[in-house]
């Protein structure tokens, strides 16, 4: 093996926590030979973006580095001074931060702020400097025009302004490059563009990467290896085929138990992790001893340093031989799909419009949707496809310009201010951002008395008791603030907080999106078992295609706020799809399943033709003329799956080539926008 | 799969007593000065060497002394005294005042940014108009329009003071509630039919109480000037009463002689405007949660 290009030896990293410090980063080795991309995963609090701003040398007064050296072109990057770390970052080693909205300075055209990176390592004279930025913008996939480097970054979509963000890093031809998280806030589709990107990049320059998530299906199409950190330890280092096909640590089999697998026909994941990660409770010895099915008394007395297991592997448990791989564990039996009972919410032909005159957006398109009593129905789509505007319209937060809304066959008012309060208890919406939806200054037993009263009239402690042990919770969260849960716990309390109100409908808007995935399956067990104890119907949004698989009874697919296709979960993940359908299932990534080299697409295309179909301009399939001046018509099959589009059912079919390998994309497709 | 229930970890909130030490210092000053004044409010008039407008205790205009520590003023008054004698008067008209334009402010305002539409329209409109009098020309139209009889009367300055604070107070709460009325649980509280008022009180309220409260540290640390002003215009309270505002401007043609006689009232202005800040700003860092008190 060639000599690293940056090797981390027990690097020791603290958090000043009120008057102590508390250990984040503990004792954690590992190097990355030239041309090789290393990937970091792990759930969030285990240290890996601390890890990542370490390598770039980055420190502040609230953290301190105990122990550990960081070796790069010969020498500690944890010994220099500030000015040797300004010639070496950005020059040497570069970095493309996770979001790349705030990244960008808002106030600076593009061209220039790549301009600034070249300056200030001394790349080039000033006058030459626009040639090397044009040469970036066609190397990361940007239009390379003077007049693109004149944009201001909000002209930009995210993926475009995350482009702009890879070209910052690689302006200087760095050595090494750490990304942080550099797609968890874009859309499915531009994920697996950016992923592309990055993979013929590396291909192309050969160049060291560190990947930080925690997405292990992510790792697996572009790291050669990866590390897989908990509470502040390196558990496992593996190359990424073998950690897949053969993990080690209980700790890495349980996160790849955890992915909802989209090419199981079950979509339930395999074997997941139970518990969560508490870190004010962690033993003496291996931090994941509460959570792994194997430990022994010792595990939790002694701790396992990171040993070889096997040829080019380590692994922090000493159990590891012994361990059998265990069986498929499925607990959860699928949930049966619901019988047609009676239908509880009809939503007709309902339009929203944003603005008026000539800024006037419609958000959604005469949309037209049913759920049956207890029946659970997936929204389907990119940002901007309205799945939260409908949402929004059912819970009366908008109203809609045109169409109606029933619960139970009664017409609702399109404000909720205009409802009866027996219709706002029936209807209770759970929000994304668990941060956000509790109030900061109400402890978790007022968030959930509070509902009780207002429409039951009286609340006692046994019932908020009682609330949270619905979702799981110990009754002692109840005297707690916000703060004191974590992300997960905190979502638990939002859906208790909902159940509360005893609703028939509840509306999800992307209420996992922001958890880790550990957590992600254990509120979705939680869900498909108050879908079945409780005969609640949902309607569930989200962009994860594999969660949707394994909760939905139906799916709707939505495109700039018009349904593509609709129809029951199995009918969904079978051909004949929507063009759109397919090139969503496409995009996610799956552990080591090839990545898919299918058909461009366009980033995007203008302002949708307010006559044709709403994905005409980036349809692969795309036919012609009509698909720009004709709505497509409504095709159904004999079970009722219908799909809007100018194809037939069987040119569909015959297109249809998910779940298997996509055919190979040739060169001039590769064009982006 | 299993869904299991998860334990709380220990609270911290466990206790009161150790709570003190993990404060913020600010707090932990502020609260010593304003106890201080609090203390010299309530029992001043019981040991000041000199009644409030005792006069010939001592040469008049003469310096500071152990006898006279702030010294004496023109009519021979004992300037410590009078300060001493002042503290309840200056603490009690500041705060009433700036706690009525406080709650009259934070409501007016918080129900503006939350409800909207054309109520806020007209309502900011108004309250601009009224932000747009300078302060003493406002509190002097006041005076004017609550005619003579009740000139120079507590509760007048009161109402006084609320009305100057009130609409700059409001324009604070509104742009808070603006910013909060966004969040989801807002929308969770909407969504369930609450009021406007219950929205206020239980969601709005309680996540602007650090802005208000270093609002009205503010305020409260001015109104003693807006008061002093007053006094001096011949529209507030009335000599001899030892209000230290008034003490400034009544000595303030000696402050070439003996400055002590301004720099005295003016110490104990100071004083009580720095600790209410001070313990504010505290208390605000505590209530916003940005400082944690607990047993670990």
């Amino acid at each position: 093996m060639d000599a690293p290009v940056i090797a981390v030896e027990g690097l020791s990293v603290s958090y000043r926590q009120g008057a102590g410090f508390n250990r984040v980063v503990d004792d954690v080795s590992f190097s990355v030979a030239p041309g090789e991309v290393f990937g970091l995963v792990g759930e969030s609090g285990c240290g890996k973006s601390t890890i990542a701003l370490q390598l770039l040398g980055y420190r502040t007064p609230a953290m301190r580095t105990d122990a550990g050296t960081i070796s790069f072109d010969g020498r500690d990057l944890l010994a220099l001074d500030r000015a040797e770390l300004d010639r070496i970052r950005g020059a040497r080693i570069a970095f493309v931060p996770q979001n790349p909205t705030t990244a960008l300075n808002p106030g600076i055209r593009v061209g220039a702020q790549i301009d600034e990176i070249l300056g200030a390592h001394g790349y080039g004279e000033a006058g030459r400097r626009v040639d090397r930025a044009l040469e970036l913008f066609g190397l990361v996939g940007l239009p390379s025009r003077p007049d693109f480097l004149r944009r201001y970054p909000h002209q930009l979509s995210g993926g475009q302004q995350q482009r702009v963000c890879i070209a910052m890093a690689l302006a200087c031809d760095p050595a090494f490059v750490v990304l942080d998280e550099p797609t968890t806030g874009l859309d499915v589709t531009t994920q697996e563009q950016i992923v592309a990107l990055l993979i013929d990049l590396r291909a192309r320059l050969g160049m060291s990467m560190l990947y930080v998530t925690h997405d292990l299906g992510l790792l697996s199409q572009i790291a050669d290896r990866v590390g897989v950190m908990y509470a502040g330890r390196m558990v496992e280092i593996a190359p990424t085929e073998e950690l897949f096909t053969d993990p080690k640590h209980p700790y890495t089999r349980g996160l790849i138990g955890s992915i909802p697998r989209i090419e199981d026909k079950s979509g339930l994941p395999a074997r997941p992790l139970r518990g969560l990660l508490q870190r004010h409770n962690l033993p003496k010895g291996c931090p994941f001893a509460p959570r792994c099915d194997w430990a022994l008394p010792e595990c939790f007395e002694d701790r396992q340093e990171l040993a070889t297991a096997g040829s080019a592997r380590e692994v922090a448990c000493w159990r590891w031989p012994e361990i059998e791989v265990p069986e498929d564990a499925r607990a959860l039996v699928e949930s049966p799909e619901v019988e047609q009972a009676g239908n509880l919410l009809a939503i007709n032909d309902v339009s929203v419009i944003y603005g008026s005159g000539r800024d006037a957006f419609t958000a959604l398109r005469e949309i037209s949707l049913d759920i049956g009593e207890g029946e659970t129905v997936a929204l389907v789509g990119e940002s901007g496809s309205g799945k939260s505007t409908l949402a929004r319209a059912v819970a009366g937060l908008l109203a809609p310009a045109g169409g109606e809304i029933r619960l139970a066959g009664k017409a609702l008012a399109g404000h909720v201010k205009d409802r009866t309060p027996e219709e706002r208890r029936l209807i209770q919406f759970v929000f994304q951002n668990p941060d956000a939806s509790l109030n900061p200054r109400a402890r978790i037993a007022k968030a959930l008395s509070r509902p009780l009263e207002f429409f039951f009239g009286k609340s006692t402690a046994e019932n908020v008791t009682a609330a949270l042990a619905d979702v799981r919770l110990d009754g002692k969260y109840a005297a707690r603030f916000p703060d004191e849960l974590s992300g997960g716990e905190r979502q638990r309390v939002a859906i208790a907080r909902g159940l509360v109100a005893e609703p028939t409908l509840l509306l999800c808007d992307e209420i996992l999106s922001a958890l880790d995935v550990s957590v992600q399956a254990s509120i979705l067990a939680l869900l498909q078992r108050l879908k079945t104890e409780r005969g609640i119907a949902m309607l569930f949004i989200s962009h994860d295609l594999a969660v949707v698989r394994m909760l939905a009874d139906r799916v709707c697919v939505l495109f700039r706020g018009d349904i593509m296709e609709l129809g029951r979960r199995d009918q969904i993940f079978a051909a004949p799809f929507h063009p759109y359908t397919h090139s969503l299932l496409e995009a996610v990534p799956t552990p080591l399943k090839p990545h898919p080299r299918r058909e461009a697409t366009r980033e995007t295309a203008g302002t949708t033709p307010a006559t044709g179909c709403a994905y005409a301009g980036r349809c692969a399939w795309q036919i012609g003329d009509i698909c720009d001046n004709e709505r497509p018509p409504w095709r159904e099959t004999e079970e009722g799956l219908r799909i809007r589009c100018h194809h037939t059912l069987d040119e569909l079919s015959r297109r249809a080539t998910w779940p298997n390998a996509a055919p190979k994309q040739t060169e001039d497709q590769k064009v982006i926008q | 799969m299993s869904i299991e229930t998860l334990t709380a970890p220990p609270s911290r909130w466990n206790g009161l007593l150790p709570l003190w030490r993990q404060t913020p210092l600010s707090f932990r000053i502020g609260l010593i000065i304003l106890l201080i004044h609090f203390v010299i409010a309530a029992t001043g008039p019981f040991w000041a060497p000199y009644g409030y407008s005792q006069m010939g205790t001592g040469r008049p205009l003469s310096g500071m002394s152990w006898a006279h520590p702030f010294g004496v003023d023109q009519l021979g008054r004992d300037i410590f005294s009078r300060v001493v004698h002042g503290a309840h008067i200056v603490i009690l008209l500041s705060l009433s005042g700036t706690l009525l334009g406080l709650i009259i402010g934070a409501v007016l305002g918080l129900l503006s940014g939350y409800v909207g539409g054309w109520f806020d329209e007209i309502l900011q409109r108004f309250l601009e108009a009224l932000i747009s009098i300078p302060f003493l020309v406002l509190a002097l139209i006041a005076i004017a329009a609550a005619g003579p009889e009740l000139s120079g009367n507590p509760v007048l300055i009161v109402l006084v003071v609320a009305l100057v604070y009130a609409p700059r107070i409001a324009r604070m709460a509104r742009t808070v509630a603006v910013d909060i009325a966004t969040r989801d649980y807002v929308t969770v509280a909407r969504l369930r039919g609450e009021s406007a008022w219950s929205v206020m009180r239980r969601e709005l309220l309680p996540n602007a109480t650090s802005v208000l409260l270093v609002e009205f540290a503010l305020r409260a640390g001015y109104a003693p000037v807006l008061i002093g002003s007053l006094g001096f215009l011949g529209f507030g309270l009335r000599p001899p009463t030892p209000e230290w505002g008034l003490m400034i401007s009544e000595n303030r043609a000696l402050i070439m002689i003996t400055p002590i006689t301004v720099l005295g009232p003016g110490l104990a202005l100071a004083s009580l405007v720095v600790g209410l800040n001070l313990f504010t700003e505290g208390l605000a860092r505590i209530l916003g949660r940005t400082v944690k008190l607990g047993v670990q």
